[in-house]
């Protein structure tokens, strides 16, 4: 017996079920939707007055084009990120022969504004600076600085009550006497428990036997292959305030490279810190740590030494983070006009890297750019890491480009992990001045959960973009506190399990970009879930667990493991 | 006689400089590689005729394979003020400024020689690697088709101008597209390297690294105008490693450490 079909109430359902379909994609979208990534520019109301001077004066010296590294520091343990700026010098003495020129440190005072307390915390420099490297070398709780600089790097020691010391001679520098240091970081190599440090060096340079470059009517600065590459140095921390020069032994002296940024991460999950160095028109380096003191350079096997044509990019800044949440630290690393920055995704198995600017949007969508700093945080906070990259072409090269020099710098949103999306239209309009900008670090500032980026500008006031990104996703920052390990925890893998399933990673370090040094902690946007537990790997392979840890605040957590 | 044709070809003799015939041989001779010659005549027929707009251009030409730039700028600024519609003069002039990686003054003036011949393939490849350089990547790529449309009319497919092509199609990840690009290129120039070398990339990039690498072993056996043995030992380091050949993979890692790194096309 056929059932007798009542067609008319089929043909409304199948219109609401329709409808509802398109109700409920409606929904969805919009809840999917991020709010978009915004900053907005606050450096002059809040006090952070200070322009970075190269001291050019139309004699085209190749050291007028680097510098501007920014440094993010607690120094007085208040919970409220400070800045230090790197400033240039007179050429060709190389002396800081005016207060313009002075290196200067910028207390938080935890309600919107900066004072400087440069000379207070007596860390004005001497010569060129470059960059600048963050740790808590003593593990006495307060976090110390390195400046590099060219032909002299500065070692300061936080005394904790406001004032830094010069302990530079305690570095026991074995050269080179000339090195010109751009960038540094600070990483527990042996994981022994105290920091040791790394420094970038760039070239040979000698303001008095520099090459000139272009022609007789028209100068410019030399391509870097005018000049003769050095070395990078890593120091071992000897545990009572003094580092042996460990570059030779380690096998980091044995590579001679143009070294701009440098980053750090354990790469293959074996315990132990790795290293990249971004280097100016020759291949980066990936130097892998072999746990007993020396380092494999495998750029060329991993696939991260050059763009996928075997074209060396002018290297500039890097960081090693995992885009894609697979628990596995990737690669950035920004480079000038018409090379395109390059990404590389760490892969499941191996050490073999995969190319994947061009896949993800960013090699097409960042091939007119020239990037220095740069850092991959999560600034909406969905869980994934977004980009940022503070940009500017090299001075002078306006009158060859036929347009201006300066940039406004750029974000790009990261997609589930898949792409990567130029935001920066939308990130409101302090964000589209351009400027030649130099060095980023970043911190939460105003501790209000959203990652913000301090910016120098080559020749101009400085910028402090506070993030203003209208969303009301989770987060949490980690804190540590080491006790066998580093005690601030730098290296520590940090990975977080949400109540909606998913899982992110990340982990410990200050060294992000170029020339410069962002916050300790360990940051998570956490979209709309819960933590449903933390697990902790220090470095040396203790693990720690937190369940349920409460997000929206910094959680504090102490080594209790024992050694 | 003095019909009206008589009186077209005496003006005609008139018109005629009195250097030119040796600015032909000075071409002639520049073209066969014969420079010094070449400088030799082109002095003598500039000498008769200073304002011979075709022997300034080949002056200019001889200044920038002398790496001379401003001297060539000037030498054509002559030129084209003696003649403003002399379309390789403006060329020329807008080659000097890519050469000298001035892509904001090479733009107008390549678009200036366009104007006046649009029907030569060269304006159209050098106009797209300009605006390619400066970001517009579309138009490029409109650029790049126009100039090889321009070649297949005239029955001269040049390599030089299909890999342009191929290679922004790869970065912009038609990848499919791209390699007919280049096998086109392959198949017009098949002992030309960087053909070969592109082909490998595309073939890596899709996922086949036994090709790509059969490929790259091929270019660096052969001759190329911009691809260095680093690139593509760089290249097979990689697709060996993808095909699952570790071996092959670390010998091209040794020889490529003994090599100077590359120094970009």
């Amino acid at each position: 017996m056929r059932p007798d079909i009542n067609w008319d109430l089929l043909y409304r359902l199948a219109i609401v079920s329709i409808l509802s379909a398109a109700l409920f994609v409606a929904a969805a979208g919009s809840a999917l939707a991020p709010p978009p990534i915004r900053f907005a520019e606050v450096a002059a109301k809040s006090g952070l007055n200070f322009t970075l001077k190269n001291a050019a004066a139309g004699q085209f010296h190749q050291i007028e084009l680097t510098g501007g590294g920014v440094a993010v520091l607690d120094y007085n343990n208040d919970g409220c990120a400070d800045i230090f700026f790197t400033n240039g010098a007179a050429i060709p003495s190389l002396r800081k022969t005016s207060p313009e020129f002075s290196n200067r440190l910028f207390r938080n005072n935890c309600d919107g504004t900066f004072t400087d307390v440069t000379t207070q915390a007596g860390v004005a420099g001497t010569g060129y600076s470059m960059g600048a490297a963050v740790g808590d070398f003593d593990n006495d709780g307060f976090p110390d600085l390195f400046v590099a600089g060219v032909h002299g790097n500065t070692l300061y020691r936080n005394l904790g009550n406001g004032r830094f010391e010069d302990v530079t001679a305690k570095l026991h520098s074995a050269g080179p006497a000339d090195a010109w240091s751009v960038s540094a970081g600070w990483l527990d190599y042996d994981n022994d428990g105290w920091l040791d440090l790394f420094v970038s060096n760039y070239v040979v340079w000698d303001a008095a036997t520099e090459p000139r470059c272009g022609s007789e009517e028209r100068q410019f600065y030399c391509h870097p292959r005018a000049y003769t590459g050095q070395h990078g140095q890593l120091f071992h921390n000897n545990h009572d305030g003094t580092f042996t020069d460990v570059s030779e032994r380690s096998g980091i002296a044995k590579h001679i490279g143009k070294g701009m940024g440098v980053a750090f991460a354990d790469i293959d999950g074996d315990g132990f810190t790795d290293i990249f160095v971004a280097n100016d028109s020759v291949r980066g380096f990936l130097f892998h740590n072999l746990g007993d003191g020396t380092f494999r350079e495998i750029g060329l096997e991993a696939g991260v030494a050059l763009r996928e044509d075997g074209y060396a990019v002018a290297g500039m800044g890097a960081d090693l983070r995992d885009y894609d949440n697979d628990g596995k630290p990737d690669l950035v690393v920004s480079g000038i006009i018409n090379d395109s920055f390059l990404l590389f995704h760490n892969p499941a198995k191996g050490l073999q890297f995969d190319d994947t600017a061009q896949r993800t949007g960013l090699l097409l969508g960042t091939r007119q750019f020239t990037g220095w700093s740069l850092g991959m945080y999560d600034f909406d906070n969905d869980g994934y890491k977004d980009i940022f990259f503070g940009l500017s072409h090299l001075a002078e090269l306006d009158q060859y480009l036929g347009r201006s020099s300066e940039l406004p710098n750029h974000v790009f949103r990261n997609i589930e992990g898949k792409k990567f999306e130029d935001v920066s239209a939308t990130a409101g309009p302090d964000f589209q001045r351009a400027a030649m900008h130099r060095g980023v670090a970043f911190a939460d500032f105003d501790n209000d959960g959203r990652v913000d980026a301090v910016v120098s500008v080559l020749n101009g006031p400085a910028k402090l973009f506070l993030n203003r990104t209208d969303t009301k996703s989770h987060w949490l920052a980690v804190k540590l506190r080491g006790v066998h390990a580093n005690r601030q925890g730098l290296g520590a893998k940090v990975h977080v399990h949400l109540a909606d399933g998913r899982d992110l990673y990340n982990h410990s370090t200050t060294a992000v970009g170029y020339a410069s040094s962002s916050e300790p902690l360990v940051r998570f946007g956490l979209g709309p879930s819960a933590i449903q537990w933390l697990e902790l790997s220090w470095p040396g392979g203790a693990t720690q667990r937190v369940d349920h840890p409460a997000a929206d605040r910094i959680l504090e957590i102490k080594e209790v493991s024992a050694k | 006689m003095t019909t009206p044709m008589a009186l077209f070809f005496l003006a005609l003799l008139a018109a005629v400089s009195p250097g030119r015939p040796a600015y032909e041989q000075a071409n002639k001779l520049f073209a066969a590689g014969q420079f010094a010659e070449a400088r030799k005549a082109l002095d003598e027929s500039l000498q008769l005729d200073p304002d011979l707009v075709p022997a300034l251009t080949l002056r200019a030409k001889m200044e920038m394979a002398d790496n001379h730039f401003e001297q060539a700028g000037r030498t054509l600024e002559r030129a084209l003020k003696l003649d403003p519609k002399a379309e390789y003069a403006h060329f020329l002039y807008g080659l000097n400024a890519f050469l000298a990686n001035d892509m904001g003054q090479a733009l107008p003036r390549f678009r200036q020689a366009r104007e006046l011949n649009p029907q030569n393939p060269r304006t159209a490849l050098y106009l797209g690697l300009t605006v390619e350089s400066l970001g517009r990547d579309d138009e490029a790529m409109l650029l790049y088709r126009d100039a090889l449309r321009l070649e297949r009319a005239k029955n001269a497919v040049d390599a030089d101008t299909l890999l342009p092509g191929g290679r922004l199609l790869l970065l912009q990840g038609k990848l499919d597209e791209s390699e007919r690009w280049i096998r086109e290129a392959v198949a017009v120039s098949p002992k030309f390297r960087d053909a070969h070398f592109d082909l490998a990339r595309v073939l890596l990039k899709q996922g086949d690294a036994q090709a790509a690498a059969h490929e790259g072993e091929a270019a660096l056996q052969l001759q190329g105008a911009t691809i260095t043995d680093a690139q593509i030992h760089y290249l097979l380091i990689r697709a060996w490693n993808q095909a699952g050949d570790a071996g092959r993979s670390e010998q091209h890692a040794d020889v490529l450490r003994t090599l100077e790194t590359p120094k970009g096309m």
